[in-house]
């Protein structure tokens, strides 16, 4: 089957020799649902924004069913639905006025989807843009997002700036199209209990790469972080050359290592590798599991 | 049914749990309908296929079955397990209870209050002690 989404070492620079994205490969089924991490700055937003056709890769390709973004815009934009974070929508207009608008673009616009949203969002069609809510403009974006039934639903930090309820209303609202049409579905969030809710895949960019392209499910079960005496090991190399370490750093008196593999098989691994004892090896959410994966190292002020 | 998108066992796997502690506890008998994917999946907010995971996997283990067009229903034979491999494990766990308890300095009387307690919370559900502490 075709991907929905293909990125090909997809390279991209703001600045000359600093390549904010630098050989970035991962595709999307159709139907599929994955969640783009990656702390601020690490090219979340560019990705997307290759994939919408908005910016050139340097290097590198990207396919939108099979199809560059580019260079068939119109064929490309018909079947893709997209919510920026930071949606711009006119101001002046009313909301009635951008939906005629979106209604005219798209031939097969869905009437009965857009009045079951309208209800469920209980907006005013002649409010005008200036006059909503953050939640409410997002929900207009949505709306506007996914009423011609796109095969692929692209938001980039969705439930940014909204609060707890307004995050929960706009996930119950994508979960639903997920049940009804099967959009496959590539979204970025720092919300880590939105990204377990809407399951699937994630992909953790880090350094201009895919550090993990991971099942949730898989990252649960098979996956442990490791506390380790700092005296036991010499560096973090010594960790991360042994199969199955993604990533170690120190953190105080302990380096903190990401392992392959549940807790028991990593513990008798590490013991039997450094001829230690009691190594605490633990299962940990996904909240944890980022930081481990990408945050920085934690070292006592005496430390260099 | 509560999950917690937060909790470190995968949230199909939450799911799985307190279907089958439903079960354990007379809350749901042979016989009694599940909710669909769809139903369950809008009602916890969460995506279809996590939803469906769990219920595969209680099939395959036994406890659910899938009646084509008429939905998904508690077995009519529930499984039955290798019972001496499952005393035994039940016996090593009633050994690491009962240590903890010792560490804890709980004595024995005060175990078996908690293991009534637990019992209690396994036929009424996890919401009835919420209830109670509010």
């Amino acid at each position: 089957m075709t991907p929905v989404l293909a990125f090909e070492h997809i390279v991209r620079a703001f600045q000359k020799g600093v390549p904010v994205l630098n050989g970035v490969t991962f595709s999307v089924a159709p139907g599929e649902v994955v969640g783009l991490l990656g702390r601020n700055g690490a090219g979340k937003t560019t990705l997307i924004r290759i994939a919408m056709g908005m910016l050139f890769p340097h290097a590198g390709a990207v396919r939108v069913f099979g199809l560059s973004p580019t260079e068939d815009p119109v064929a490309v934009k018909l079947r893709i639905g997209y919510v920026a974070e930071e949606q711009v929508l006119p101001a002046g207009s009313s909301i009635a006025e951008l939906i005629a608008l979106h209604r005219r673009l798209f031939p097969n616009w869905d009437q009965a989807l857009e009045r079951a949203l309208l209800g469920r969002f209980r907006l005013a069609v002649h409010a005008k843009v200036r006059q909503l809510s953050k939640g409410e403009a997002r929900q207009v974006a949505l709306l506007c997002a996914v009423c011609h039934r796109p095969e692929l639903l692209i938001l980039d930090e969705p439930a940014g700036g909204l609060d707890p309820a307004a995050r929960r209303e706009f996930l119950e609202t994508s979960i639903q199209l997920l049940n009804r049409e099967g959009t496959a579905i590539l979204f970025s969030s720092h919300y880590m209990n939105d990204v377990e809710r809407l399951g699937g895949r994630v992909v953790l960019l880090d350094e201009g790469k895919v550090r993990l392209d991971r099942e949730l499910d898989t990252l649960h079960e098979d996956h442990c972080v490791a506390l380790i005496p700092r005296a036991a090991v010499p560096d973090a190399a010594a960790l991360e050359h042994l199969p199955g370490c993604l990533r170690a750093r120190p953190v105080f008196d302990d380096w903190h290592a990401v392992f392959e593999g549940t807790p028991d098989t990593v513990r008798c691994q590490l013991e039997e590798a450094f001829s230690l004892n009691g190594i605490c090896c633990v299962r940990v959410p996904l909240e944890e599991l980022f930081v481990e994966l990408v945050g920085s190292n934690r070292l006592a002020e005496a430390e260099p | 049914m509560l999950i917690n998108p937060a909790d470190e066992l995968p949230i199909y796997r939450q799911i799985m749990r307190q279907i089958t502690e439903a079960i354990a506890g007379g809350r749901l008998k042979s016989g009694d309908r599940l909710a669909s994917h769809r139903e369950l999946s809008e009602r916890l907010v969460i995506a279809p296929l996590t939803v469906k995971k769990a219920y595969d996997e209680l099939e395959t283990l036994g406890f659910i079955e899938t009646q084509r067009g008429r939905g998904t229903f508690v077995s009519a034979r529930l499984p039955r397990v290798d019972r001496a491999g499952q005393l035994a494990q039940m016996r090593e766990a009633a050994r690491k209870l009962l240590a903890q308890a010792y560490l804890a300095g709980l004595g024995f009387p005060e175990v078996v209050k908690l293991l009534k307690e637990a019992g209690r919370d396994l036929a009424e559900g996890p919401r009835a002690r919420e209830k109670e502490r509010v």
